[in-house]
């Protein structure tokens, strides 16, 4: 089976329309992601919230997704989407690599990646920021879901955008250094994280530098650590209620005559 | 007081050159004519006690109703022109029954009673708009009588001038000169409710032109614990007898009480 | 109706929405947030978090929805805060008449009823929000008094409202009414008896429940406000909350 399947479409309309049933909802990542360059190489940042309506699915979830070893993209909008898309091109450039024999370019990532989200017209609701580098120096994109990009030298992307843009726009310079870089992505994403209530809990961050391995910061910043709880919730033993009892057996045990050893047996030795 | 005729008497809402107001005062004067009633006010609860006029032997006795229930809590005797009782009291009733419903609670007596002559003076409009109800000031007054968690036993007087006063006991309608005088004398703070049942008859009888029964008076109680009651006819019988024999032991004493009340009458 | 042509033809062609979606002007918001309180033998508390939003956005990380509002009561609307404030300005109002006309201090079951006739009478066009009263009671007990939209009230012994009701009121059921709580002496045979809780015992619960609650819902945050009602008087405890 290629492509995804519509097969559901008109029922799943009827449901909502008719049946009174509401649509699932998925699990959005209602996100801050950020990309900067600086000289010699890319950053990239997401914060680590994944909601579904106002509802914190997952405080400690990962946006950073690795395309290539040294191409990585960020990811808003449905989790689901971002983590999919990413995977197929993962795989798709890898055996373009190999085909190629060449070192997997970023432009080629993107290119892959707005021909897929294009071909599903936005349903595929991915909205990313791909990063990386390649024989052909740093490189930072950023994707739409109908399947337009851009490139840029700083970009944010996802519900908390506006704040991270504002901490962008204001600090960002010309041929910062790979430090200044990743405390900028770091304090963009964090804007998202304290003023935008789809973002929250923690900063990740990915480094991508000409002639250097790729490095994933999981947990760069964690600014939002639970404080300690005012009573301990420990129930004591008996809270329980013991509405019934009942002892099964799990083995049969039958009582055997006991076995008579045959004597030749005995002389066996070893 | 009616010296100076002038036309300032017609509108109910025109203040004569002297600043009065005499429809307001034309209306006091009829409660001047309604039968005598009477209200005592104890620490146990409040006595209600009031004339009836039974004009004739055919008047079936119990349709002269001058003592109406408000509220469980509350109770009312008048004096003046009934009729216009009714408006009061149908007010006083909504206005209970809404404090009920929006509140969870009895409403005050003093709140109840602030609202009767609210209405009292709907002669007029109201300073904020309020609709000219009534073409006259009522033509009677009453005996406000209630129990509330806050004041305890309260007694009132309310008027169709729209002003009210709190009582230990008050005296309205024809007899109302003597029975307070009497009233007056005969009131200490440690009455009981018995007591005051029996002052109450005991003053009405002084003021009344008939010869007091148990058909041609009526009673009620308002107490903590039992609310508003009418007393019946044989209740209030007991409490005649009851009366009866009080003044025998009195004796001497009760030879002047009559003596007094002839002069009262006289100067009547 | 070009839509149309480009569905299968199937038992469900004609479900599939082509009609276009009528809009029109929505006169509520939801500003999130979420109160609690929680009554106890001689002192009733009310909390909420001082966080208001709108959608995605924190409007402000301090607007405190919790009122003292004389008599010693406190009240809370959660939910739509232009509401919320309108409603218990209406009850202010309407408790300074009630002193006029009564020359006393309202009962909190006397305010309780007001509410919901003050509710009640938006009927067709409703204050959008959970409302709880607290106070005590005439015989100096803690009382906690809990409203829908248009009403409905019920006196009870602990009520969470808004936007985090649905995560605090199973925590409340099971650490104040020890609801699914055996006597660990009964070795679960027997429920735990019921008992009040001391003021110390249920402001640590508040707590709990408000950074839990922030943990978990978006709207939910910033600060808490705790107003504490006893005999003596109101009074105020914040602390802060986690600001993501």
């Amino acid at each position: 089976m290629v492509g995804l399947s519509f097969d559901n479409y008109q029922r799943n309309q009827y449901l909502v329309n008719q049946a009174g049933f509401k649509a699932p909802k998925a699990t959005s990542t209602g996100t801050t992601i950020v990309g900067c360059q600086f000289k010699g190489g890319v950053v990239i940042a997401a914060d680590t919230r994944a909601t579904t309506g106002p509802i914190v699915a997952d405080k400690n979830c990962e946006k950073l997704h690795r395309i290539a070893p040294k191409i990585w993209c960020a990811g808003a909008g449905t989790a689901a989407d971002t983590e999919m898309v990413t995977q197929l091109i993962q795989s798709n450039l890898e055996l373009h690599s190999m085909y190629m024999n060449r070192e997997p370019r970023v432009i080629s990532a993107m290119q892959m990646l707005k021909q897929h989200l294009f071909k599903y017209q936005g349903y595929v609701g991915a909205y990313l920021i791909v990063a990386g580098v390649d024989p052909t120096g740093p490189h930072l994109f950023s994707i739409q879901a109908h399947g337009s990009t851009d490139i840029g030298y700083y970009m944010s992307l996802g519900s908390g955008s506006l704040a991270a843009i504002a901490v962008l726009e204001r600090d960002w310079k010309e041929d910062l250094s790979r430090e200044e870089a990743m405390k900028l992505c770091a304090t963009a994403i964090q804007a998202g994280i304290f003023n935008d209530l789809g973002s929250g809990s923690n900063v990740d961050l990915c480094v991508m530098e000409t002639g250097k391995d790729a490095q994933l910061y999981r947990n760069y910043l964690t600014p939002n650590v639970r404080e300690q709880k005012q009573k301990n919730y420990r129930f004591a033993r008996g809270t329980t209620a013991v509405l019934s009892k009942s002892v099964f057996d799990l083995v049969d045990v039958i009582k055997e005559e006991e076995i008579v050893v045959g004597t030749d047996a005995m002389d066996v030795d070893l | 007081m009616f010296l100076t005729r002038s036309e300032y008497d017609r509108g109910v809402s025109t203040f004569s050159p002297e600043g009065r107001l005499f429809q307001v005062e034309y209306s006091l004067e009829a409660i001047k004519l309604g039968s005598t009633a009477i209200g005592i006010c104890t620490s146990e609860g409040v006595i209600l006690g009031v004339e009836k006029r039974v004009t004739s032997p055919l008047l079936e006795s119990d349709s002269v109703e001058k003592i109406m229930e408000v509220e469980k809590h509350v109770g009312c005797a008048m004096s003046g022109l009934t009729a216009d009782a009714r408006s009061l009291i149908d007010h006083a009733r909504v206005t209970s029954v809404q404090h009920d419903l929006y509140y969870h609670e009895p409403i005050g007596i003093e709140t109840l009673t602030q609202s009767i002559c609210d209405l009292a003076l709907r002669f007029g409009e109201g300073a904020s708009g309020e609709k000219r109800l009534m073409s006259r000031p009522f033509g009677v007054a009453l005996l406000v009588a209630g129990y509330d968690d806050q004041k305890g036993p309260q007694l009132y007087h309310a008027e169709p001038s729209g002003t009210f006063y709190r009582y230990d006991a008050k005296a309205i309608g024809s007899g109302s000169e003597g029975a307070q005088a009497e009233l007056q004398n005969e009131y200490h703070k440690s009455l009981t409710l018995k007591d005051a049942e029996l002052l109450a008859l005991k003053v009405l009888k002084q003021v009344m032109e008939e010869k007091l029964d148990n058909k041609n008076a009526q009673m009620a109680s308002v107490t903590k614990e039992g609310g508003f009651r009418i007393y019946s006819e044989e209740e209030l019988a007991e409490i005649i007898e009851k009366l009866k024999e009080k003044e025998k032991e009195e004796g001497s004493d009760d030879e002047k009480d009559k003596a007094g009340e002839e002069e009262g009458e006289d100067v009547d | 109706m070009q839509a149309q042509n480009t569905l299968l033809n199937t038992e469900y062609s004609t479900d599939a929405q082509t009609e276009p979606i009528e809009h029109r002007f929505n006169p509520y918001q939801d500003n999130g947030g979420t109160i609690l309180g929680i009554a106890g033998e001689d002192f009733a508390v009310l909390a909420g978090d001082t966080r208001q939003t709108v959608g995605y956005s924190i409007d402000s990380r301090y607007e405190p929805k919790v009122h003292d509002v004389g008599d010693n009561l406190l009240l809370s609307a959660n939910g739509f805060s232009a509401d919320g404030v309108q409603l218990v300005k209406v009850f202010q109002n309407q408790l300074k008449w009630y002193h006029f006309d009564n020359n006393k201090e309202m009962a909190v079951s006397s305010a309780a009823r007001l509410i919901q006739h003050m509710l009640y009478r938006k009927r067709m066009f409703p204050y959008y929000v959970a409302t709880i009263l607290a106070g005590l009671d005439e015989e100096g007990k803690g009382a906690i008094y809990s409203f829908d939209p248009v009403g409905s009230y019920e006196r009870e012994q602990c009520r969470a409202g808004g936007a985090a009701a649905s995560l605090i009121m199973p925590f409340l059921d099971n650490q104040v009414n020890f609801k699914n709580q055996m006597d660990p002496e009964s070795n679960g045979t027997k429920r735990r008896p019921l008992k009040y809780l001391s003021l110390e015992e249920v402001i640590q619960l508040v707590r709990d429940a408000f950074t839990s609650a922030t943990e978990r819902h978006i709207e939910v945050g910033d600060g808490l406000q705790i107003l504490i009602v006893t005999k003596d008087g109101v009074r105020s405890e914040y602390f802060p909350l986690k600001k993501d």
